[in-house]
């Protein structure tokens, strides 16, 4: 794990993170580690700690918060941001920690796959004719076509754009 | 009334302020003003032959006012004014001022502008001097006795003190039995001794010494004859002021006669009724007639009233040798008069179940550390055996979980402070007593602050007691195992532990006693935001609340340790004893008074009081006039500011008085620069103008300084007249909002000063000509930067020009 640097550029870091929506209680932390023992997806996966996240941002260590994997492997289940003490709100708090990290230009390949289906087909996930099937075995009315034009109109004046494909993080 | 005949002494302060004040020019300025009789000059006057000359000049009837140039480092206000009484004039006929560090030193390096700013002091304050109205001491007389709320650790030490003095006391407890909660904990720590042990009484006034052991029960505490102990009462009513309280107090039956009661317990043995003992923690079951444990005071029974089937029953009358027990006794009221209060109230263990995540509620084998010290006293619901209450087997794996409420911005987000100390002493005690037992503490820090607790701490790890740095998110339980299991991450390890536990103990916050907020407002003292009692200031009058005659100790005002506690009584002891000593309250008159006529009866003064000494009064039917109580004022000034009518003066601030002073201050420029007026609270604002002279921080010699009991005193239409005496700029300087000497004055200042720069724009007068400053005295610095800032901003505004002048 790198050591803290002290460096001030390093530790504007905090202050980015406190000045966006989500991440305002950043600095609230005091490592009780109860959002850690809360989380179900650290049981599985050592490789991501909510209290960790915070830790490395309180310190600045921007680089290895936002081009990591951990970030994105939160579940938003939010039962970390129920039990905190200190009122942190964990999960918004990872979410502009990605916001940062995909203007940083950082982003699992998954996520720009995502967005470029969206812009291109107007859906997160394609539908395979296998769902399509399954709809109607179920009764379910055939999926209407999306209005392609409206929405990436709404995409444009919202500054939503396909993401770089970055090197896939490890 | 006589005319005003002023006297000038004018210090250089050895020659060092002639380096830079032309004394010659200001002896002549001087002499130039009216109603000046006398004019000494000399090096200093705070002692010597220079005070002789103040001394002689009144004694000859030369001058009846008396004005003191004399440097700070020497104004001794007390010696002079002490003097100039002594000599046959009122104190109050003094005005004094500092030419050395509000003048001299501060604009060292322009002479001629400070000479001219001399000039201007001077003359506000030979002006404010012919104004001056002498002020007379007032007496109010004050009961010897005092009244004691609460009965644990600290009531009991602070009745002790008391009462050794000579004393009447008054030890009020709601429960049936004195102790509190200390007398519950068991221990105490660091030293581990018996929790109902206090300094017994070891006067030689009235009590016997001979006999005294420090157990509560056999300390000769209850036989001091001016210590009258009331248990199972409450104070439900309290009227009139400081030294002369009349308390309403309720007492419920105890049914059984504290004269005849031998507490030989033929009653217990015979009550057929059984219930859950809460005194206990609801470990165990008690009999409907009872005692606590055998050592507790007064040794005499009780009846739970909801338990008993009185005369359906009846057997313990039966049996009663003494004929002790009367089944018909009821609540009795009583009043009390007492002449100080002290509210000795302390605290309680927040309810954990309010944690859902720990599931206090759903299983009987979490507990709490006040649960578990009563499962450690020998006297307790188990003997001393540490057990699961869910089975009465012993329990060998126990998990404490630290900050319970505490530290949680959910529920209460301070430091309980004493949960590490009271989860170290009981693990420490489970661990001498059974060391097999597996012993883990959850804790986010550690905290033993105080002398002997950090080797506690080390103790407890060389027990083997172990320490997970975490806190648990949740607890729950393994059925099929029989366990509780604490689910915690230890961050040092990042790893996760799932902690088996037969028992878990929550370390659980510490709060305010049940009954703390009907209290504080029958005694109309003010709680902290988290519930406690507020001290009047936490460092210089620590048990002291804004009510003259009422006292605060011990756990009341926040959560204490026993030493701590004690501590804290004896101190509130200490102060009760210097207002009940004399028999009476003498104070100066120096108080608001309202003009009668002018009274709108508009309610803001009473409401803006932080005292509670102005209360409207009935004059006809449907009239009302305010009425200053001058035993309660404390001379403030704030009322003076908020009354919409002007109808309220303070003596010795009037507003003639500080309109002289303005003028003065005004009318002497002397520099190039624009007049700003200062006006500075008499305690953070002027000193921390005092400590930029003493430091020789310089700034403009165009700003000039008055100072008031409390920013909060200035009226609106004051600032609108600085303007028109000249003000190119007006500053307000007081203390931190927080930090004001006087409850909330500096931030009453700040708002009014907020809506006088709506009315400065109505008349034309650019806002930005009005500041309000907050600082402290070690900020001499921030006034001299404020004072250099303000003077930039209005040369910047240019000249002001008021409407009407051409």
């Amino acid at each position: 794990m790198p050591h803290h640097t002290g460096k001030a550029a390093n530790m504007a870091f905090s202050e980015e993170v406190t000045s966006r929506h989500g991440g305002e209680t950043l600095t609230s932390c005091y490592q009780c580690g109860t959002c850690a023992s809360s989380c179900p997806v650290a049981r599985l996966d050592s490789s991501f700690n909510p209290r960790e996240i915070i830790k490395l941002s309180l310190l600045g260590e921007k680089e290895e918060v936002v081009s990591g994997d951990a970030i994105w492997q939160c579940c938003s289940c939010f039962n970390c941001q129920e039990r905190c003490p200190q009122n942190v709100e964990i999960a918004d708090l990872i979410y502009a920690l990605r916001n940062i990290a995909l203007e940083a230009g950082h982003s699992p390949n998954i996520y720009s796959d995502f967005a470029s289906a969206l812009i291109d087909e107007g859906r997160i996930v394609k539908i395979s004719k296998f769902v399509e099937s399954k709809r109607g075995e179920y009764g379910l009315p055939p999926l209407k076509p999306v209005g392609i034009e409206d929405l990436n109109k709404i995409l444009a004046a919202t500054g939503f754009t396909k993401p770089e494909k970055t090197e896939a993080t490890k | 009334m006589e005319q005003p005949k002023v006297g000038v002494f004018l210090s250089d302060c050895g020659k060092q302020l002639s380096e830079v004040l032309d004394f010659a020019a200001l002896t002549s300025f001087v002499k130039t003003v009216p109603n000046v009789t006398l004019i000494v000059r000399g090096s200093e006057f705070w002692r010597g032959k220079g005070l002789q000359s103040i001394i002689d000049a009144v004694k000859d009837k030369k001058v009846n006012r008396v004005v003191v140039a004399e440097s700070l480092t020497k104004i001794s206000d007390v010696n002079i004014a002490q003097a100039v009484e002594n000599a046959g004039l009122n104190s109050y006929l003094v005005e004094m001022i500092d030419l050395k560090d509000h003048c001299a030193w501060p604009h060292q390096k322009t002479p001629k502008e400070a000479t001219e700013k001399a000039k201007a002091m001077l003359l506000a304050a030979i002006e404010r001097a012919k104004l001056l109205e002498p002020i007379e001491k007032i007496e109010f007389p004050a009961l010897k006795s005092a009244l004691i709320i609460g009965g644990g650790i600290a009531g009991m030490q602070t009745a002790v003190d008391l009462a050794d003095l000579g004393f009447d006391v008054n030890l009020i407890e709601k429960a049936p039995f004195l102790g509190g909660l200390s007398a519950r904990v068991g221990r105490f720590f660091p030293t581990d001794d018996c929790a109902i042990c206090i300094q017994p009484p070891s006067s030689d006034v009235k009590t016997i010494t001979h006999t005294s052991r420090k157990c509560v029960y056999r300390s000769g505490f209850s036989e001091i004859p001016n210590l009258n102990i009331l248990t199972n009462s409450k104070v439900v009513a309290v009227e009139g002021v400081p030294g002369n309280y009349k308390v309403t107090i309720e007492k419920k039956p105890r049914y059984v006669d504290a004269d005849k009661c031998v507490a030989c317990d033929k009653c217990v043995s015979v009550c057929p009724v059984e219930t859950l003992d809460g005194y206990n923690a609801n470990l165990s079951k008690r009999k409907a007639i009872y005692i606590n444990v055998p050592t507790v005071h007064p040794q005499v029974y009780v009846i739970d009233e909801d338990a008993c089937k009185f005369h359906d029953c009846a057997k313990c009358v039966e049996v009663c040798p003494t004929d002790a027990i009367d089944l018909d006794q009821k609540t009795e009221q009583a009043t009390l008069n007492v002449g100080s209060i002290v509210v000795a109230t302390g605290f309680k263990e927040f309810d954990s179940s309010n944690i859902k995540e720990y599931h206090y509620d759903n299983y009987p084998d979490i507990i709490t550390n006040l649960e578990l010290a009563r499962m450690i006293d020998g006297f307790g619901p188990t003997g001393g055996a540490i057990i699961r209450p869910s089975n009465g087997k012993p329990a060998k794996k126990i998990v404490f979980i630290q900050c319970a409420g505490s530290r949680d911005r959910r529920y209460n987000p301070y430091c309980s402070g004493i949960c590490c100390m009271i989860s170290l002493k009981n693990a420490s005690l489970i661990k001498e007593a059974n060391p097999d037992a597996e012993v883990s503490i959850c804790y986010i820090d550690i905290r033993t602050t105080g002398r002997e607790h950090e080797y506690y701490y080390e103790r407890a790890r060389e027990m083997g007691i172990k320490f997970v740095k975490g806190r648990p998110t949740e607890v729950y339980a393994d059925e099929e195992k029989g366990k509780l299991i604490v689910d915690v991450e230890d961050a040092l390890l990042k790893r996760f532990l799932d902690l088996e536990a037969d028992l878990v103990v929550l370390a659980a916050a510490m709060v305010p006693a049940e009954g703390t907020a009907e209290l504080a407002e029958i005694l109309g003292v003010d709680l902290e935001a988290d519930g406690f009692f507020k001290e009047y200031n936490a460092k210089l009058r620590p048990t002291e609340t804004k009510q003259k005659g009422i006292f605060l100790c011990g756990g009341a005002t926040f959560p204490k340790d026993a030493p701590t506690a004690s501590l804290h009584a004896h101190s509130a002891a200490m102060k009760a004893t210097k207002f009940l000593t004399r028999g009476k309250i003498v104070k100066d008159q120096r108080t608001a008074v309202i003009n009668e006529d002018y009274c709108g009866d508009c309610e803001f003064c009473p409401v803006t009081c932080p005292y509670g000494a102005i209360s409207l009064v009935p004059t006809t039917e449907d009239h009302f006039v305010a009425r200053v109580n001058d035993l309660l004022c404390e001379g403030c000034g704030v009322c003076v500011g908020t009354c919409p009518l002007n109808a309220i003066e303070l003596r010795h601030s009037r507003p003639n008085q500080m309109e002289a002073q303005i003028n003065a201050l005004m009318s002497v420029n002397g520099t190039s620069k624009p007049l700003v007026l200062a006006i500075c609270c008499q305690e953070c604002g002027h000193t921390a103008v005092d400590s930029s002279g003493m430091a020789k921080m310089q700034y403009p010699a165009n700003v000039r300084v008055m100072k008031v009991p409390c920013a909060g005193i200035v009226r609106v239409n004051q600032i609108l007249e600085a303007f028109k005496a000249g003000a190119q700029g007006v500053m307000i300087v007081g203390c931190k909002t927080d930090g004001c000497h006087y409850e909330d004055g500096s931030d009453k200042a700040e708002k009014k000063m907020d809506f006088a720069k709506v009315l400065m724009k109505e008349y034309g007068i650019e806002p930005e000509r009005l500041e309000t400053f907050n600082m402290v005295y070690i900020e001499g610095n921030q006034f001299a930067e404020a004072a250099q800032m303000m003077t930039e901003r209005v040369t910047k505004l240019g000249p002001l020009t008021l409407m009407g002048d051409s």
